[in-house]
């Protein structure tokens, strides 16, 4: 286990909730800059194997919205060529990468996410709001697989006695598939009889229910959490008072590298890289703990 | 204080012209340790919800029932829903949530208790459960035996004084449900718990009870100490072929004395008998016959990076040969049936089917005319509302005429039971109109997965005689099963299938006479003096023959 998940899951959901909120509004080529960064880290700490396979998908997708906006958008001064009468200029093409660059960002933040965020942390965030909506996404938590299983089943059945899906016309494989379905409906719900009077044998609907959870907060997530809300309420200052906030038409603003500013772009720094310095400290103290053995 | 009673209770259906119980009485102390049983039918389920008023069947009830003296409907709901607990048939069944912990604090939550008490009744039953390992994982990843421990120990966090369980072993492996046996004892010896178990897999469990249920036509036939029922029983009850061997045994040798429950008190007895130690010509085997089917050096994995599940393979199936499969759970049984079949494909070895390989059949050929596959769930085929509607549709796929589904009707004895929902049916039934609706197509080879599966000893009885049927009229049988003793009784021949291949065959006498442990209870009882008798008949024939 990384030493990020096992803080509380109001701290990590507070940390991505602010992260990816940010993220999608500041398209400050500083602000950018640091949470490409800032997520690609987190990406190779977290996932590592799975970061690297998912560059086959990024990478184009990089390019290709970094395309798509110069060929759309001709606005701006500085010209590079015509194709058919049509502008090409350097900000569209700035701005087509900075848009990239945000939507690659954001979809990192959201693969360390779901890494980070499990079922049952989400489930436990849902209960304190209510655990009636909480119980229904850990019962759905727990049909999906079996249906599945189920349906394999159905599926091996119905071959054996030549209703098979894969194969023949069109207007078999729809009744083949039906039938399927159909099995499926009737015995899920046959199914459902018992687990309602399961549920219903311990107690369910005679009382509130309780949401019990195994995750304790401790003072260090008290002591994160502070900090992400700071940060993050100095952030939504900084884009107040327009620190965040660049143009690209009709051509580039300026990057101010006044003190407020790059107070304010260490504040941003700072918070999009909490995860990051929990791991590396984390990862230093077993080093240390393990010389000391 | 009588601790639960039960006075004059009669109960009838909606819809039904004859109660399925009637005028029971019954008196039940703190810590006793009850088994219920009975054929499928005579109302033992229906008794046994009686007890939890929240399952209280749909219907018209006389009678009263008293827990701790207050009447069970005035009973406070949170009484009621903490101190009697209930444990269903099927195990996934009743499992709510996705994650072992939060199923294990499910009955807590309801009733709206706090987290720390939550935290420590957990943490107390994943203990004596020895569900630590587990704990944090998601229910889906379960084997059978661990998720029926699970809901038994998600009920046990609520601290109930009386345990129902409605037939929970049938799901499971031998080695699973010996393991759910001796936990439901301990929770009896240790803390006092009383238990009121549904069961027809008695070998076991008869020597742990106190007392005993037998239910027929919905009264109580027998109530009494395990070792009495001989003496009150019918001599020829259907309930006599549902005990444990050793007191079958006794039984029929006419034995006196103490009544034999478990393998060493048969032993015991056995030795007071005058037997000669002697032999038995090996069962007659089909060796002269052609091979139907062939398996040469099958290895097959479900994953390309995954271990195999089956490797070096190889099995060869004799004309109108009934042969059993028998093996551990998870195993890959199962597997080797649908690679026989050609459901699924292995990646090395071939497979013959009538000397021809089987890849070279169409689907359509294949399972029209050479073999089918019974599949371990019956609810799989079925899609029609009632019985015959459902052979129906089957004549209908394959244009079967409708001398034949009358043939079948009649084979499988299905005739009461034509206007029926499928679902409605009790296992052996539905295990039946699954059989039924295959062998419509008028298959040579049959392929069974587990079909002894939950089934009562009279429809297992029932199910061997359909077999022998079919095998007479020319059938192959191939079944892969746990149930030692259904293979030694009905087989020819006997493969142990272990590590993914083969590990011995022979015929049945042999085969089981040569297993030390993996053997039936009738030649455990009997090995000292008989070399080779497999079955309770065996060992009475043979004594009996030396009594002369």
């Amino acid at each position: 286990m990384k030493a990020f998940e096992t803080f509380h899951p109001i701290v990590l959901f507070s940390f991505f909730v602010a992260a990816i909120s940010l993220s999608m509004f500041f398209m400050h080529p500083i602000y950018l800059a640091i949470t490409i960064f800032s997520a690609i880290s987190l990406n190779i700490a977290l996932r590592r194997q799975l970061f690297f396979k998912d560059w086959k998908l990024y990478v184009p997708l990089f390019f290709l919205m970094a395309i798509i906006n110069p060929l759309i958008s001709h606005n701006g001064q500085l010209v590079l060529l015509y194709i058919n009468g049509n502008a090409l200029t350097v900000e569209a093409i700035m701005y087509g990468i900075a848009i990239a660059t945000m939507i690659v960002a954001v979809m990192l933040w959201f693969s360390c996410y779901n890494v980070v965020m499990t079922s049952d942390k989400f489930i436990y965030l849902f209960g304190k709001v209510s655990p009636a909506l909480s119980l229904t996404l850990s019962i759905s938590l727990r049909l999906v697989p079996r249906f599945r299983h189920q349906l394999t089943q159905i599926v091996q059945a119905q071959k054996v006695i030549g209703m098979d899906y894969t194969t023949g016309s069109l207007w078999h494989r729809i009744k083949c598939t039906m039938r399927i379905l159909s099995i499926l409906i009737t015995w899920a719900l046959d199914n459902a009889i018992d687990t309602a009077d399961s549920m219903k044998a311990r107690g369910y609907g005679i009382k509130k229910r309780t949401a019990f959870s195994l995750f304790f907060f401790e003072r260090r997530d008290g002591f994160v959490l502070a900090i992400i809300i700071l940060l993050f309420v100095s952030n939504f200052a900084a884009s107040f008072i327009g620190t965040t906030t660049f143009y690209f038409y009709p051509t580039f603003g300026a990057v101010k590298w006044d003190i407020g500013s790059i107070l304010f772009y260490s504040s941003y720094f700072a918070l999009l890289s909490i995860p990051l310095a929990i791991e590396i400290k984390g990862a230093l103290k077993w080093r240390s703990l393990k010389s000391t053995m | 204080m009588a601790f639960v009673k039960i006075n004059n209770v009669s109960f009838t259906y909606p819809n039904e012209a004859n109660p399925i119980l009637k005028n029971i009485n019954l008196t039940i102390q703190q810590g006793e340790f009850i088994v219920l049983i009975g054929q499928s039918g005579c109302g033992k389920s229906t008794l046994l919800r009686h007890f939890k008023r929240e399952l209280h069947p749909h219907g018209e009830m006389t009678g009263d029932i008293f827990y701790k003296d207050c009447d069970l409907e005035q009973l406070d709901s949170e009484v009621a829903a903490t101190d009697i607990g209930y444990v269903f048939q099927n195990p996934e069944n009743q499992i709510v949530t996705d994650k072992v912990w939060h199923e294990l604090a499910f009955g807590l939550e309801s009733l709206g208790v706090d987290s720390q008490t939550i935290r420590r009744r957990v943490a107390e039953m994943a203990n004596f459960f020895g569900i630590q390992k587990w704990f944090h994982h998601k229910t889906t990843e379960l084997s059978g035996g661990q998720k029926q421990l699970l809901n038994l120990a998600s009920i046990m966090v609520m601290q109930p004084k009386l345990l129902l369980l409605d037939e929970p072993t049938s799901q499971l492996d031998p080695i699973a449900a010996l393991e759910f046996i001796q936990t439901l004892h301990r929770l009896n010896k240790e803390l006092g718990i009383t238990i009121i178990l549904i069961e027809h897999r008695l070998e076991e469990i008869l020597p742990l009870a106190d007392r005993v249920l037998i239910m027929d036509e919905g009264s109580i036939l027998f109530d009494g100490p395990p070792k009495e029922i001989l003496k009150e029983l019918p001599a020829n009850h259907a309930m006599i072929t549902a005990l444990p061997a050793a007191t079958k045994i006794f039984h029929q040798l006419s034995g006196v004395g103490p009544v034999p429950l478990t393998i060493r008190e048969g032993q015991r007895f056995l030795s007071t008998q005058q037997v000669i130690p002697s032999h038995l010509p090996p069962s007659k085997s089909q060796n002269e016959k052609n091979i139907v089917l062939e398996a040469k050096d099958i290895a097959f994995r479900y994953e390309k990076n995954g271990l195999d599940v089956v490797h070096h393979f190889n099995l060869q199936v004799k004309e109108q040969e009934f042969l059993t499969i028998i093996g551990g759970n998870g195993t890959g049984k199962s597997t080797v049936l649908s690679i026989l079949s050609g459901l699924q494909k292995p990646y090395r070895g071939k497979v013959f089917l009538f000397n021809k390989i089987l890849k070279s059949y169409s689907n359509k050929q294949l399972y029209q005319q050479y073999l089918t596959l019974l599949p371990q769930n019956p609810k799989t085929l079925f899609v029609q509302k009632t019985v015959h509607q459902e052979l129906e549709d089957m004549a209908r796929l394959h244009k079967v005429s409708e001398k034949k589904i009358q043939e079948t009707i009649h084979l499988f004895h299905l005739t009461h039971l034509l206007n029926r929902h499928p679902y409605d049916l009790s296992g052996g039934e539905q295990q039946k109109l699954a059989l039924a609706k295959l062998l419509l197509m008028e298959p040579r080879i049959l392929l069974l997965d587990e079909p002894t599966k939950g089934l009562d000893a009279h429809a297992k009885e029932e199910l061997a005689q359909i077999l022998k049927d079919l095998q007479a009229k020319g059938m192959t049988i191939i079944m892969v099963t746990h149930d030692i003793e259904f293979s030694a009784q009905y087989s020819n021949r006997c493969a142990l299938f272990f590590d993914g291949n083969i590990v011995s065959e022979e015929e049945p006498r042999a085969f089981y006479s040569g297993n030390n442990f993996y053997t039936t209870a009738a030649h455990r009882i009997s090995r000292e003096l008989l070399s080779n008798a497999i079955t309770c008949e065996d060992v009475v024939t043979l004594c009996k023959k030396t009594c002369v």
